[in-house]
């Protein structure tokens, strides 16, 4: 799996935080997405998915 | 049924507070985007399908200024979403420095910090149902839970002193109601005088809080306007508090109307209340209306042209219970496959306040499930008084756990 965000579509809802905070995370200065793991292991999948769906900018891809 | 050919006048007629009119089913099926009536007797389209609703969120051809605002739809008689907000020229460029300004404050990492702040408020205002629940034996959840909670929270967000809850909540009240026409307007200047007090009297000694942070931030940005300032902080005020009070109060409801609901999140309430919160925020229905937009440009969308200047409401009610997207779409069901919904909106407008609003419905829902598992509602759904206001929901919510 690989990931790729988007901070210049990024709104800083922080929703994929909330679905995968061991993926995902908000950068203290201006709250927009700070990916922590470009490639998890492939049982995260599935929250990774729900990540990138819930993502009100669509500013997440998942390539498998 | 069918769909008149005149147009439907808004609202549609609710059952009661949990279910949405049937029309909104067909309405889906036979014209998702329908012209319609608003309650102020203007022209608008309803927009009800996920499909379309979704789309519409996302689309930088409409937005929320009207480049001619004397000349647009209005929508309701309320003081809130009643048309068109903020400089047609400059929208675009105004949300992106809000969202940059606010954005770090309400961070899903900062609200997970609050979460234990939010226990142990949450604990207390319970020590006192239960203690009065002795002498009484009925006591309302709305007025010792739902509502203190938010209120709390959202004040030690901005900086606003709790003390004048009172206040602001009934200018809040007033300002969404729909049945009060131009006293609605009024409200709402008077919160902006009670917003400008606030502010003022912090500029001398600016603290941790975002208030102080627009404050500085205004002061340091010559384009950024004094009065669109103010108007943020009545709206983050006012939603900060509304939307959550109202959302817990509907999802006790559902939770209590149904013991099943009740009891299964009872014999697991850290395991299952995230679900159950995502279903509240799926499932509960408040106001009539729905999410206020205009077209900047003319665009064909599902049979219908829009056309420039035009008003939208989007249905977000109607649009979390589409059966194309949702199975067994009416139900209250957490286990259910699809996790997504649009309860807080979706693209560039999306909730800020969405992940504070979660951290506070499941530390509600948690606590409640382990502390007063035998809880029961102390009236019937029907007799229970709702808000004739924008953002809906219930003024009370009496319950009890006296043995029947």
């Amino acid at each position: 799996m690989n990931i790729v965000v988007d901070q210049g579509k990024c709104v800083g809802a922080g929703q994929c935080v909330l679905a995968a905070d061991d993926v995902f995370d908000q950068r203290d200065d201006d709250g927009l997405v700070d990916l922590l793991d470009a490639s998890p292991p492939a049982e995260r999948l599935a929250d990774v998915r729900h990540a990138a769906a819930v993502c009100p900018a669509s500013a997440i891809e998942v390539r498998v | 049924m069918s769909i008149d050919a005149e147009r439907l006048k808004l609202p549609l007629a609710r059952p009661n507070v949990l279910d949405l009119a049937p029309l909104y089913e067909v309405l889906r099926r036979e014209a998702p985007i329908a012209p319609v009536t608003t309650p102020a007797g203007d022209p608008a389209w309803l927009v009800t399908r996920y499909e379309e609703v979704r789309l519409l969120l996302g689309d930088k051809r409409f937005g929320r200024s009207h480049p001619e605002p004397d000349k647009a739809s209005r929508i309701s008689t309320s003081a809130v979403q009643d048309g068109p907000t903020g400089e047609y020229a400059t929208e675009e460029a105004d949300h992106t420095r809000m969202r940059r300004l606010l954005t770090p404050a309400f961070s899903a990492k900062r609200m997970r910090l609050l979460g234990e702040n939010m226990e142990r408020l949450v604990d207390a205002c319970l020590d006192q149902l239960i203690a009065e629940h002795e002498q009484t034996g009925v006591v309302d959840l709305h007025r010792g839970l739902a509502f203190p909670l938010p209120v709390a929270m959202i004040c030690g967000l901005l900086g606003v002193p709790e003390e004048d809850n009172e206040l602001f909540a009934s200018l809040s009240e007033r300002m969404a109601s729909t049945e009060i026409g131009e006293e609605a307007h009024a409200a709402r200047e008077e919160f902006f005088r009670y917003m400008v007090g606030l502010v003022e009297g912090k500029r001398g000694q600016l603290g941790e809080d975002v208030i102080s942070d627009l404050v500085r931030a205004q002061a340091e940005d010559p384009s950024f306007d004094y009065v669109q300032m103010v108007r943020l902080c009545v709206g983050l005020l006012f939603a900060g508090h509304e939307t959550t009070v109202n959302r817990i109060g509907l999802g006790v409801l559902f939770l209590l109307t149904e013991r099943s609901r009740w009891d299964a999140l009872v014999a697991d309430p850290d395991g299952r209340v995230d679900a159950v919160v995502e279903e509240v925020m799926r499932l509960g229905a408040p106001g009539d209306l729905g999410l206020l937009r205009y077209a900047k440009e003319d665009v064909d969308l599902a049979g219908v042209t829009i056309h420039a200047g035009d008003a939208l409401v989007l249905s977000i009610n109607a649009a979390n219970r589409d059966v194309t997207v949702y199975s067994h779409a009416e139900e209250f069901d957490p286990d259910r496959p699809e996790r997504t919904h649009l309860g807080f909106g979706h693209g560039a407008h999306f909730c800020i306040g969405a992940s504070l609003a979660r951290t506070e419905l499941r530390v509600v829902f948690a606590a409640l499930a382990k502390r007063l598992p035998q809880m029961r509602l102390a009236k019937e759904l029907d007799q229970l008084q709702v808000r004739a206001t924008l953002t809906g929901g219930v003024a009370e919510l009496p319950v009890t756990w006296r043995s029947a």
